[in-house]
């Protein structure tokens, strides 16, 4: 390792961590430099986080949100140029952190996700007119083969709260209400509209079709996910307006694999 | 390759509480300099208003992650992102700063200080002509502020610059407010520093406030104070066309407020040039 190599790792290590004892490899006029640097860090990276989860922050308060931060950080020191990556598995660790209020990782999830599609690649999506033409001369064959493209920004996370009150709740004010626990688990599905990153709750088996046909799965596939939780008439019905819900939100881009 | 051109125009860093008026209005500054790192997306309604912005004014990409000082070289993907806004947007220039930010394991996302030897000197030039072979155009680095020094140090910064300028052709952004809070910390003469730095290289100013104390530091959170102001006179009198932009990252005040202090810095740049020529 070159010297310039060993300098910049041992910096590195004199800022991340924290408390380390600074006098053994700095000069006192070096450790007063360091503090600065440190601190630089400390904020910068604690803000980035706060920035991207804002509503976490207000849901558990500042304080407690700090101190998960720091855990973060420490577990999973920055490492991309770009500080907004920071947040990559911000939800896991609010679960270890979180255990009995899962609220809060699932509401560090949907910021995760939601900021991600504010900024996701810009795709066509394909519209209803589009498709009901693609689609004008399908037999029942051709259905049950179609493979579906999704837009990139889609994301889809198992909730067990209500987290549509949970995302209006904490848009200002700090949480005063409890959150309800929803009566079984729901998916949240997140996607962008124009520049808008929006999400819905959608039931188990939407979620199973859906992440089914993301993963190459064709339609007929995702018929069956539907078909194992209703009789043969309300699955189909089920499996129509679940397809053509996708195609009103804006979650397809194109046909075929 | 394209070089920087030579633009003396003022400029206002584009920071987002000031989007809406530089969508809607015609905001009187030569161009607009932002943060290269802040529209390396994939896409979205930040590059959609950068999009706009440009239709109206000239930019100047500014990053803070490049790290031409680390040992272990670039970050490729790093670069194909800037490659990419660069062609996106067709800047007057992309800038840099003269430090490191991150190990092969870290990123410390601050402009960390390089000890000024020859070992380091040959690490940023190589870095440097690689991320401006990979660019396609010459560069821009900036002297950045720093709150501690190295005794392993075998050279001023001036000096330095001057020979990262010679042997890899880049151009420099010089930060008087960075040069002022150096000066202080490090205990130099800021007038020996322009003395020995290659002025003929500068294509581009900055100006900004610090917070004073015992460690001076760059916060960019208040106005320019006068010890920055007397320096830029000294600068700009000395330097050819070159442009101005004037930083502000926290504490942002409505945008009024930064034209009026814009429109200072014209009133000096022009008060420092006109007593140069008499």
């Amino acid at each position: 390792m070159s010297s310039l190599a060993a300098l910049q790792k041992r910096m590195i290590a004199s800022l991340v961590a924290q408390d380390a004892d600074l006098s053994d490899c700095w000069s006192k006029q070096q450790q007063a430099g360091l503090a600065v640097y440190r601190n630089n860090y400390r904020t910068a990276t604690i803000e980035a986080l706060q920035n991207t989860f804002e509503r976490t922050c207000r849901l558990v308060g500042e304080a407690s949100f700090i101190k998960a931060a720091i855990h973060h950080i420490i577990q999973h020191p920055p490492h991309s140029w770009s500080l907004d990556h920071l947040g990559e598995g911000f939800g896991a660790t609010c679960a270890a952190l979180f255990q009995n209020d899962p609220e809060v990782s699932e509401l560090a999830w949907l910021e995760w996700a939601m900021h991600g599609a504010f900024t996701a690649s810009d795709v066509d999506r394909m519209h209803a007119a589009a498709f009901a033409e693609a689609t004008a001369s399908f037999e029942a064959d051709d259905w049950y083969a179609m493979a579906l493209r999704f837009t990139p920004e889609l994301a889809v996370g198992v909730v067990t709260h209500d987290v549509i009150a949970l995302w209006q709740q904490t848009a200002e004010a700090r949480v005063a209400d409890p959150v309800r626990k929803l009566d079984t688990p729901h998916a949240a599905i997140v996607w962008r509209e124009g520049e808008l990153p929006v999400f819905r709750l959608v039931a188990d088996y939407e979620a199973a079709a859906l992440q089914a046909m993301r993963a190459g799965a064709n339609y007929g596939d995702a018929c069956e996910v539907v078909l194992a939780e209703c009789p043969g008439d309300e699955a189909a019905a089920r499996a129509g307006t679940m397809l053509s819900r996708w195609l009103t939100d804006g979650l397809v881009i194109g046909m075929g694999g | 390759m394209s070089h920087p051109i030579t633009f003396p125009g003022f400029g206002l860093g584009l920071r987002s509480p000031h989007y809406q008026e530089f969508l809607e209005q015609q905001v009187p500054v030569d161009f607009v300099e932002v943060i290269s790192e802040n529209f390396m997306l994939d896409g979205g309604r930040p590059l959609r208003i950068l999009d706009q912005v440009r239709q109206k004014h000239e930019i100047s990409l500014h990053g803070v992650s490049m790290s031409v000082g680390s040992a272990h070289g670039l970050d490729l993907n790093y670069l194909a992102r800037l490659k990419a806004l660069a062609k996106r947007i067709e800047p007057l220039w992309v800038s840099d700063h003269l430090c490191w930010t991150r190990t092969s394991a870290h990123n410390s996302h601050d402009l960390l200080p390089l000890p000024l030897t020859m070992e380091a000197l040959d690490t940023v030039c190589s870095n440097i002509h690689h991320a401006q072979d990979c660019l396609g155009r010459t560069l821009m680095f900036e002297n950045p502020s720093s709150y501690l020094s190295f005794p392993e140090d075998e050279m001023t910064e001036a000096n330095f610059l001057k020979e990262m300028a010679s042997r890899t052709g880049c151009y420099l952004l010089l930060d008087v407010n960075n040069l002022c809070v150096n000066a202080h910390n490090h205990g130099f003469d800021p007038l020996d520093y322009l003395a020995q730095l290659p002025l003929s290289r500068v294509r581009e100013l900055h100006l900004a406030g610090h917070t004073p104390g015992d460690i001076r530091i760059d916060t960019h959170d208040r106005p320019v104070c006068d010890e920055v102001w007397a320096l830029y006179e000294k600068v700009i009198s000395q330097v050819g066309d070159v442009a101005t932009l004037l930083e502000r990252d926290d504490a942002i005040p409505p945008l009024p407020e930064l034209l009026a202090e814009l429109d200072w810095a014209r009133e000096c740049a022009r008060k420092a040039k006109q007593e140069a020529a008499a």
